[in-house]
């Protein structure tokens, strides 16, 4: 269990961060999302220790967070660091012992990160000589290798290749599954709307919606009434609420508010009702909405 | 402490397998070697060239006898410069202008020494016996400091100089934002001096080790002073206090900046603190009893070379050493908690270069 209370972050004038607050539970992929500059990056920093908070502090298993805590952690930093000269395999290899693996533990996990993230041909490859896709997912290897207690991954999906996205989110997904909470941020709002349980939207360092995802929807709480109907003469929704849009002969009824039954009943009467239901708002619309 | 070992045996083992430290150890081992050829190269030849016409004498040191037929051709060799000179029927020296003070005295006492005996005498000759300091070894003392002085300087810079690029490595490439979630700065830092710093041991025995083994083959060895253990340790032992020392300034001056290009500019105090150390210390190897060597090899970090090129140069007290070392290592102290905690502070504030007065408070 991890838990962020009411961070607080100035830098000079600027305020980075102001009562950032969220938890994020045993086996939850907790997705922070926000514009550039919102506070995402400095929020994982100070979770790390990389960075100082001003106010508030951060919790593990609900006391304040120690380092020997953050030494379990796995961390994935937004600017990507490794050591363009060492060998994948021993790099990866060196992560695991610093953060307290045996060696023969380290070169175990080692040997089945690389397997599982593809990378086993270039075990004995100098970083340098990798695709900046690849170099990824080496700095993946390194958050992982040592079976971390928690993730925390800024943007770990940028600049990968579907496939690569594809590798990451079933991993992340088996961390999580295993109990383990995983934090990561990222612009690619379907990824987080299909892989999250939770999200976290931030902006300009506050935090301005959290929950899950079908709690920010149902927190929307106007999913616009969407009705079609084929055939109905002009006019059939007249003094309903909501705007008519015409199509061919399809007539499309978007509606805010107002009894869904009685409109549905217009409908059935005034021809062939094609679609009748709520929209749920996507995550980008909720993400717009909350940023606005 | 863990930590701290796993990054030294990093350091060591990436650095070790490069092709730049191996090319640079080489070069040094075949600099050092050529060195200890140096002072035969400067001394001339051991031995003379002597012609003889008639009977040759018996053996005397330091002189090579060429027999020729007659006094014509012994007189053409001398003008030859085949030989220094010629010895014609044990009566009369043959020389090119003037005869060698040396070679002379060498020939006369030879002569005489030769008729004496014929005489059925014997002598016992005179016994040299030193009241002063040993002054024997003067020459050879100071092409030691000499040497030393300039093993030294590189050594030392070449070690700190890895030490700034290593951590601007680092933080230039936010490496270190994950190697401290998993260690203490100190560790980190640590770990970099230890590896680095066993790596210019390594240098530095190679060329003890290179110097004192080419010694021995060119016959050196023998011109070498009593005490050499001492002057090795003496090296030895400083080198750490200057590596450490120095490669503390380094890192902590390295820290404030994220790109290399930026290191040289960041790293000039340090450089000219090497720099005036390593002028000062060339000057003491010149006059090792003067009083300013003297003095500058008590005060840190200049002792850091200073001292062990005295120590090299000339017989120096006991009491002086250990207050040189005590003081140094004092110096060393201060260096590190001052050097870590800019470290600290500053190696995970990447972008523009941090300005130490952010840090030092």
């Amino acid at each position: 269990m991890l838990d962020i209370e009411n961070l607080g972050k100035r830098f000079g004038e600027k305020v980075a961060l102001d009562g950032v607050s969220f938890s994020v539970r045993p086996g939850e992929m907790f997705g922070f999302v926000g514009a550039n500059g919102a506070g995402k990056t400095t929020t994982m920093r100070i979770i790390m220790g990389v960075l100082e908070t001003d106010s508030g502090e951060v919790r593990h298993e609900g006391r304040p967070m120690t380092h020997e805590d953050r030494r379990a952690y796995g961390y994935m930093p937004e600017e990507r660091g490794l050591y363009q000269k060492m060998k994948v395999g021993e790099q990866v290899e060196y992560f695991g012992r610093l953060h307290g693996l045996a060696p023969a533990a380290a070169r175990r996990t080692t040997a089945e990160l690389l397997e599982r993230l593809g990378l086993v041909e270039r075990r004995g490859d100098a970083v340098e000589a990798l695709s900046l896709g690849n170099q990824q997912r080496v700095q993946l290897a390194v958050a992982l290798v040592h079976d971390p207690t928690v993730l925390i991954l800024d943007e770990p999906f940028s600049g990968l290749d579907p496939l690569a996205v594809d590798t990451l989110a079933e991993v992340l997904k088996d961390r999580a599954a295993s109990g383990v909470p995983v934090i990561f941020s990222s612009h690619q709002l379907e990824l987080v709307e299909r892989l999250c349980d939770s999200v976290g939207i931030i902006s300009a360092g506050r935090m301005v919606a959290c929950g899950s995802v079908a709690e920010l929807r149902a927190g929307e709480g106007r999913g616009l009434l969407k009705v079609v109907v084929r055939g109905a003469a002009p006019g059939w929704a007249d003094g309903l609420p909501g705007e008519i849009t015409v199509d061919g002969d399809r007539q499309v009824l978007l509606s805010t508010d107002g009894d869904d039954q009685a409109i549905l009943r217009r409908a059935v009467q005034a021809g062939h009702v094609e679609h009748f239901g709520r929209q749920e708002p996507t995550l980008v619309e909720i993400f717009r909405e909350a940023v606005a | 402490m863990n930590g701290l070992w796993l990054v030294a045996q990093r350091e060591i083992r990436t650095r070790i397998r490069t092709k730049g430290f191996l090319i640079s150890l080489a070069i040094t081992a075949v600099l050092v070697a050529a060195f200890a050829y140096v002072p035969k190269l400067f001394s001339g030849t051991d031995t003379y060239a002597v012609g003889v016409v008639g009977t040759a004498p018996a053996t005397v040191e330091q002189v090579e006898f060429v027999t020729y037929a007659d006094e014509a051709a012994a007189r053409q060799a001398v003008i030859d410069g085949d030989v220094d000179a010629a010895l014609i029927d044990d009566q009369t020296v043959l020389a090119d202008g003037e005869l060698n003070d040396r070679l002379g005295l060498i020939l006369q006492s030879a002569h005489r020494d030769a008729q004496i005996e014929k005489a059925g005498l014997t002598i016992t000759p005179l016994r040299v016996v030193s009241v002063g300091a040993d002054a024997r070894y003067e020459g050879v003392r100071a092409g030691l400091a000499m040497l030393l002085v300039m093993v030294l300087f590189f050594l030392l810079i070449y070690s700190a100089m890895f030490v700034a690029m290593g951590v601007v490595e680092e933080k230039g490439s936010r490496i270190v934002e994950i190697l401290l979630t998993s260690m203490r700065p100190w560790q980190l830092l640590g770990g970099k001096i230890v590896g680095l710093g066993v790596l210019g041991l390594i240098n530095l025995g190679v060329v003890i080790a290179v110097g004192l083994g080419s010694a021995f083959v060119s016959g050196l060895a023998a011109d070498l002073p009593p005490g050499m253990a001492g002057i090795v340790i003496s090296a030895v032992v400083w080198f750490i206090l200057g590596y450490a020392f120095f490669s503390t300034l380094a890192a902590a001056f390295g820290s404030l900046v994220s790109r290399q290009e930026e290191l040289n500019g960041v790293l000039t105090p340090m450089t000219m603190l090497m720099t005036l150390t390593y002028l000062v210390s060339y000057f003491a190897a010149a006059q090792p009893t003067g009083t300013a060597a003297k003095v500058l090899s008590l005060i840190p970090p200049f002792s850091s070379m200073v001292m062990p090129v005295r120590t090299a140069a000339a017989e120096v007290p006991l009491g002086e050493i250990i207050l040189a070392v005590a003081l140094m290592i004092a110096a060393v102290a201060v260096v590190l908690l001052a050097g870590a905690r800019i470290y600290q502070r500053a190696v995970l504030r990447t972008g523009a270069r941090v300005k130490l007065g952010e840090v030092i408070r």
